[in-house]
């Protein structure tokens, strides 16, 4: 019963079996679609299904000359090639460049050339205001540091000793703020 | 000579395509502009839309196929003929582009992008509208086949609402059906046209 609706490949019944309620709510839903692709209004969503029957249903009327392109939609599509053809944007504005007048190959290259120097100008301006500075040496226990160096590497039978390392750590700052406040009385 | 007017004329025509398509070689793309208008139209409705079936993809695959026309406009060889043939070759290149890209594998898809032959040989641009013509009825002819393989009141059901475009209250009055039967009805004639038209083109493929 998985492919009861399966519409595309099922077998089709004879005009006078009688339909489902399923397959008269795809009917109706396909009659619907038909209706506004005649009246011109191709609805842009549907199932697959619907979509392949569509097709056949727009290539028996492009067959049979029903389906014309509209003078607008005509004179938009043309309009529309020529700025593709150049590269343009696509719109149904008069006026188009000629070929070789828009083809100067140069334009995009020094555009593209152009936006590389100032990207690269940004990049060395960030660079000067992000370049070390000379600064004024300090003690090392003034700054901040990691404390891989004063711990070393924790033996497994030591990992659970994380209160020793840290009353180590902690001594080891506070000499650090010691020398720091007690040298020059206190004062940087 | 009635003839001798209508044959002035279109060679007229053809040399005023040589000289525009000239003009577009020399890099006035303006001038590729008529013969656009000029073949949009037979491109669209018996090249592109019988092989795609959708109009939407059909409009943008006569935008890219005149696009590349006026692209590679440069690369075309004026040898006394109309450029449609060019311009057909070009538009049946995208179509078969579209169908590789969805990688469409419906019956109809791969039925209607089947190539028709078209024995014309455009010297004229009358030569060019009489091989879009050639072309219609080409596709007209295997629709037919294919409707003459079908239940009469399938074929009734397609002939009213796709071929006249009757409404839907007409089509079921003419059946003497409610519309909802006429609905069911010409739902299954579209599967059935779908399925016979595939397995025509199935047939006409398999070695003789």
């Amino acid at each position: 019963m998985a492919n009861e609706d399966d519409y595309l490949t099922n077998p089709v019944p004879d005009p006078d079996d009688d339909a489902t309620p399923s397959e008269r709510a795809h009917a109706k839903t396909f009659a619907e679609l038909v209706d506004k692709t005649l009246s011109g209004r191709v609805p842009p969503a549907m199932s697959a299904d619907d979509r392949a029957l569509l097709e056949v249903a727009t290539v028996i009327r492009a067959a049979s000359g029903n389906v014309q392109l509209a003078p607008g939609k005509q004179r938009s599509l043309v309009e529309d090639a020529l700025r593709q053809a150049i590269g343009g944007p696509q719109s149904s504005l008069p006026g188009v460049t000629p070929i070789e007048k828009a083809r100067r190959r140069w334009v995009p290259w020094s555009v593209a050339g152009g936006s590389m120097v100032i990207a690269a100008a940004a990049i060395l301006m960030m660079w000067l205001r992000t370049a070390p500075v000379e600064k004024p040496s300090m003690p090392t226990a003034w700054m901040s540091r990691p404390s891989d160096p004063l711990i070393g590497p924790i033996a497994r039978e030591r990992a659970g000793d994380a209160s020793a390392r840290i009353d180590y750590i902690f001594a080891d700052r506070m000499d650090g703020y010691r020398e720091r406040r007690l040298s020059r009385g206190g004062k940087r | 000579m009635a003839s001798e007017p209508a044959g002035d004329q279109e060679h007229a025509e053809l040399a005023q395509e040589q000289r525009l398509i000239e003009e577009a070689q020399h890099g006035n793309l303006d001038a590729m502009r008529p013969i656009l208008e000029r073949y949009a139209q037979p491109l669209y409705g018996t090249v592109i839309l019988p092989r795609l079936g959708d109009t939407a993809s059909a409009e943008e695959v006569l935008r890219d196929t005149l696009a590349t026309a006026v692209e590679k406009i440069k690369r075309f060889t004026w040898q006394g003929k109309s450029i449609y043939p060019w311009l057909r070759q070009i538009a049946i290149n995208k179509v078969y582009d579209v169908h590789r890209q969805s990688k469409r594998s419906r019956r109809l898809a791969d039925a209607m992008v089947h190539e028709i032959p078209v024995e014309s040989d455009p010297t004229t641009h009358a030569d060019a509208q009489l091989m879009a013509d050639q072309e219609r009825r080409a596709h007209r002819e295997r629709i037919d086949d294919t409707m003459g393989a079908l239940q009469d009141r399938y074929r009734l059901a397609i002939e009213l609402r796709l071929v006249q475009e009757l409404s839907r209250e007409e089509c079921a009055k003419r059946l003497g059906v409610t519309i909802g039967t006429f609905d069911v009805l010409l739902f299954r004639a579209v599967r059935a046209f779908r399925k016979q038209f595939g397995e025509r083109n199935e047939e006409a493929k398999e070695p003789s």
